[in-house]
């Protein structure tokens, strides 16, 4: 009896990413997956081509070419400076044409590598191509009835879709959950997507095997199973997790190995957390691909490639790298401030303007993160311009408000659009730090607060609160406490 | 039938009005006995625009989308399918002035060259009414030989324009590839398909050519380029000219009278100055083979769309499965011929096949492009006989390559995607009556005004398109 000493998972994941172009990859009619569209009726997002009509002809967008090299680029790929479309031919009613555009042998990104998590492993990216996705098919009429056939909307076929295709270089679930992450972030900050899983933005499929080894020492590779359009972090983990654990008990009842014509598709059952049997054998189907003769072979000059590369913004990874270097952020904290394009975007702004990564962070993490959670709403979204920030940081540095004025000033400024110091004189925020009058309020507190006073004298410090309290609501807060309690008990215990 | 240029002339004097060019068709149309037209618009609320081709009348061929009337491609899978856009060639005749008089018969799909192929059955050719008129474009071609119309247009995918002009006498022109937007033809194949024009002189080719040749957005083979000047160097004089001429295209699989007409067309040039030129194209003979890979692979993805979900023919029987409601709706709704081609193109792109077939084809068609180069560094137009033989009889081409062989001539130059017209050049004599013989001529890629030029050269020298069958009473 074999005893297995040891597995290990391998992962290859394919992920799609719909580019929230204005139009569709191939035609005119807007796109489903621009936000300016998510709301549309079934069936309204149309044109001859994306229908089919007998006449109509393709035409590439080269917006939707733009960002796949914008994409590519940011992951280091190689741009291919001859890239073609080539018709994949199979049958389903929510394939108009008879045929998926896509990229067979020329595609458009090669060759590229990212980094993931905490670590830094790399990981390989094949390919990067471009074509077009598929509508859909339901069976529930509009308001929710369920219609016993097959109902086609059309609103999605002909989106642009990049396909990102890594090498088989992740070795867990968390591995393959922090190359998802890391796809979308990069997918975000490059502005392509606004990465709605539930909206279908990107959908994920992983191809996954394990390599056994023996007590006798031999390996053994599983066949590789693809799993179909997951469409959350959950469901890559929660597959990749069933299947390490499904493939090695079938290897065991089966012994089937990697090989020509083992490789298989299943899909994701999320009520039952596992995963279920699709497909047997992935050349069951003969796509016949050959090139597309509606449309001309695509040549991309470097100077297209120079332009696009101009507009890629500074990437997640290396952000998070550089705030925890410069501004001596957690990595905790310099994961909250990059988990949304916006608010790095926000944060980056409130940096160049207050010149204090620091100082800024901790605003936007704690106050800001406050009134956010108050105000139902995004911290970028509160109304504090980073103009504010920077002022108010400024007064707190240089002393002219107090700790929690400060954090009052915050909230204030969210609804203002006057200055920082503006909103703090007219709100009487600004800290006294004018002796003589510091002086009379400390007198009038001993005063007002004798038992006090004479515990303080009597050298119970714990009493000086009372009179600190007592001396800032006659200066109406204004004071400030450091200094008021120095000269409390300069003058109480000398 | 006057030509586009008398009859713009008359109205323009008063001598006639547009209206009455126009009823003057419908009422020959109305009458007509070849079937070449599947549907007549005469529209009574016609606006008659003021434009280069105000009063002319143009058929079109059923695989070209107009809004007006139903595009069927000869087809029981497109019955009564009306289009919601116009193919930019109809936009810019409509802008033009031109009067859209109906829809002429084809083959299925533009598959065929004998217009037998046809759902709405077959077109007779006006010459002899027991003959083919060629195809796949004959109702077009038939259209123009009977002067039902002024003008007509055609797809020509491997001679689809060409042999059917010859079979019929008239003058058919295939443009250079890309020159004619395709935009609202109904794809057969793609790489090769070109629309273009059928008429009774060269100069009313060229006239409606340059109406709807230009850079068409919605195209992405249409060039990027300024409409040709196709008219205005018509006249120029042709001496100097070199003329190719190729044993390939002489040879004894052509009627001996094909063969004598074409030998006196050479005299003919030589008589206008030209210089006749010896070359060679070897490769003639593997054309049609090539053409019967790539033409059919094309179809077989083109044609993949017609599945009945959306338009077109779906089958009556109820409770089937997806798989059975496709193959049933696609059994009913297309004809023999379209079947085989796309079970041969589906063949030549399987996996373990493509190389064998696809691909060499693809070689093949780059050997015949550098074949053609060559040929053409040595003249301005390689002339041959359109086709090997006149119009055949109805029925005559049982069998598929016979039929395919047709093309024998003219498919190459859709492989190359370079310029070809066929123009009348002589008669046959059958049972008495004389049928048509067509000369071709074949331009280097955008060399279509001197093409057309040295076409005109020889009618202008000649009177075999001044000769028409005769008139519908």
């Amino acid at each position: 009896m074999t005893t297995i000493t040891s597995s290990r998972v391998l992962i290859g994941m394919e992920i799609h990413v719909e580019l929230a172009t204005e139009s569709k990859m191939f035609a005119t009619a807007p796109n489903a997956a621009s936000p300016k569209q998510y709301d549309a009726e079934p069936n309204t997002l149309v044109d001859p081509v994306v229908m089919a009509l007998p006449g109509s002809l393709p035409v590439v967008n080269r917006r939707a070419v733009s960002m796949s090299m914008r994409v590519g680029l940011a992951l280091n790929c190689t741009i291919a400076n001859f890239t073609k479309w080539d018709r994949k031919n199979y049958y389903y009613p929510d394939l108009p044409k008879g045929y998926q555009i896509s990229q067979f042998d020329k595609p458009l990104c090669i060759d590229g590598v990212i980094e993931i998590g905490e670590d830094q492993k790399p990981v390989k990216i094949i390919r990067a191509h471009l074509e077009e996705d598929t509508g859909k098919l339901g069976h529930e009429l509009p308001g929710g009835e369920h219609y016993d056939g097959s109902l086609v909307d059309l609103n999605r076929a002909g989106t642009p879709l990049l396909e990102i295709v890594s090498a088989p270089d992740l070795h867990s679930a968390q591995d393959a959950v922090a190359y998802a992450r890391e796809i979308r972030d990069i997918c975000r900050y490059l502005g392509v997507t606004e990465g709605i899983m539930q909206k279908g933005h990107m959908r994920f499929e992983p191809n996954i095997n394990m390599i056994i080894t023996t007590d006798e020492g031999a390996t053994h590779a599983t066949p590789i199973v693809e799993i179909k359009n997951l469409n959350s972090f959950k469901a890559i983990a929660g597959a990749i997790e069933y299947e390490a654990t499904r493939q090695v008990e079938a290897w065991l009842a089966d012994g089937k190995e990697m090989g020509p014509n083992a490789k298989s598709t299943r899909g994701w059952d999320d009520d039952k957390q596992m995963t279920v049997m699709q497909r047997e054998k992935e050349d069951a189907h003969d796509y016949r691909f050959f090139p597309d003769p509606d449309l001309v072979p695509l040549t991309i000059s470097q100077e297209w490639i120079n332009e696009v590369n101009e507009t890629i913004p500074e990437l997640p990874a290396s952000r998070r790298l550089r705030y925890q270097s410069e501004y001596k952020l957690s990595l905790k904290d310099a994961m909250a401030l990059t988990a949304e394009p916006d608010l790095c975007n926000f944060f980056e702004r409130c940096v160049k303007q207050s010149n204090n990564g620091t100082e800024s962070a901790k605003w936007l993490l704690n106050a800001g993160a406050k009134y956010a959670n108050e105000n139902k709403c995004e911290v970028n979204n509160l109304g504090i311009t980073p103009q504010q920030l920077a002022g108010l940081i400024q007064l707190r540095q240089e002393n002219k408000v107090g700790s929690s004025a400060a954090d009052k000033l915050f909230g204030m400024l969210c609804d203002s659009d006057q200055t920082s110091e503006n909103v703090a004189k007219e709100n009487n925020l600004l800290q006294v730090t004018d002796s003589g009058a510091i002086d009379s309020w400390v007198t009038e507190a001993i005063e007002a607060q004798q038992q006090a006073a004479d515990d303080v004298r009597s050298g119970k410090n714990a009493a000086i609160g009372r009179l600190v309290g007592e001396v800032m609501k006659r200066s109406g807060g204004a004071a400030d406490a450091k200094t008021v309690r120095e000269k409390l008990l300069q003058q109480l215990q000398g | 039938m006057n030509s586009i240029t008398t009859t713009r002339k008359a109205i323009q004097s008063g001598e006639t009005t547009a209206k009455e060019v126009t009823e003057n068709c419908f009422n020959l149309i109305s009458q007509e006995p070849f079937n070449a037209f599947h549907e007549m618009w005469n529209d009574e609320k016609q606006a008659y625009l003021e434009g280069p081709l105000s009063g002319i009348t143009v058929g079109v061929k059923d695989n070209i989308v107009t809004k007006v009337g139903t595009t069927t491609c000869g087809s029981k899978m497109l019955d009564g399918y009306r289009s919601p856009f116009n193919a930019t060639v109809i936009d810019r005749l409509i802008a033009s002035g031109a009067t859209l008089v109906g829809k002429t018969n084809c083959d299925e799909f533009a598959m065929g060259s004998s217009t037998e192929h046809c759902a709405w059955g077959a077109v007779q050719n006006p010459w002899s009414t027991d003959r083919v008129p060629g195809g796949s474009s004959g109702g077009s071609a038939a259209a123009v030989a009977a002067g039902l119309c002024h003008v007509a247009l055609g797809s020509d995918t491997g001679g689809s324009i060409r042999q059917p002009a010859a079979l019929c006498g008239i003058v058919g022109y295939k443009p250079t590839y890309g020159l004619v937007s395709r935009y609202g033809l109904v794809a057969f194949a793609s790489s090769l398909d070109q629309i273009g024009v059928f008429s009774r002189c060269v100069r009313d080719a060229a006239i409606t050519t340059e109406v709807i040749a230009g850079f068409d957005p919605n195209d992405a083979t249409s060039v990027e380029e300024e409409a040709p000047c196709l008219v205005e160097s018509l006249d120029d004089s042709i001496a100097g000219i070199k003329i190719g001429v190729t044993r390939d295209f002489l040879t004894d699989r052509n009627d001996p009278e094909v063969n004598q007409a074409i030998e006196d067309a050479i005299k003919v040039y030589e008589q206008l100055g030209a210089t006749i030129v010896d070359v060679s194209l070897p490769l003639t003979d593997v054309g049609v083979s090539t053409y019967y890979v790539i033409a059919p692979a094309e179809a077989s993805s083109n044609l993949a769309r017609y599945d009945g979900i959306r338009y077109g023919h779906r089958t009556d029987k109820v409770g089937l499965d997806l798989f059975d409601l496709y193959s049933h709706s696609r059994a009913e709704g297309f004809g023999d011929e379209v079947k085989r081609r796309i079970l041969l193109g589906t063949y030549v792109l399987s996996s373990g096949y493509y190389d064998a077939y696809y691909n060499n084809a693809l070689k093949v068609r780059r050997l015949i492009s550098e074949e053609y180069a060559s040929a053409f560094e040595q003249c301005d137009v390689i002339l041959g006989p359109t086709t090997p033989t006149p119009a055949f009889k109805i029925g005559a081409k049982s069998n598929p390559i016979s039929m395919y062989l047709c093309d024998v001539y003219t498919a190459n130059t859709n492989i190359a995607g370079i310029c070809g017209i066929s123009i009348p050049c002589g008669f046959a004599k059958n049972d008495g009556k004389p049928l048509p013989i067509g000369m071709h001529l074949q331009g280097p890629a955008f060399s279509d005004a001197k093409l057309l030029q040295i076409a005109h050269a020889f009618e202008q020298a000649t009177d075999f398109h001044n000769q028409h069958p005769e008139p519908i009473s």
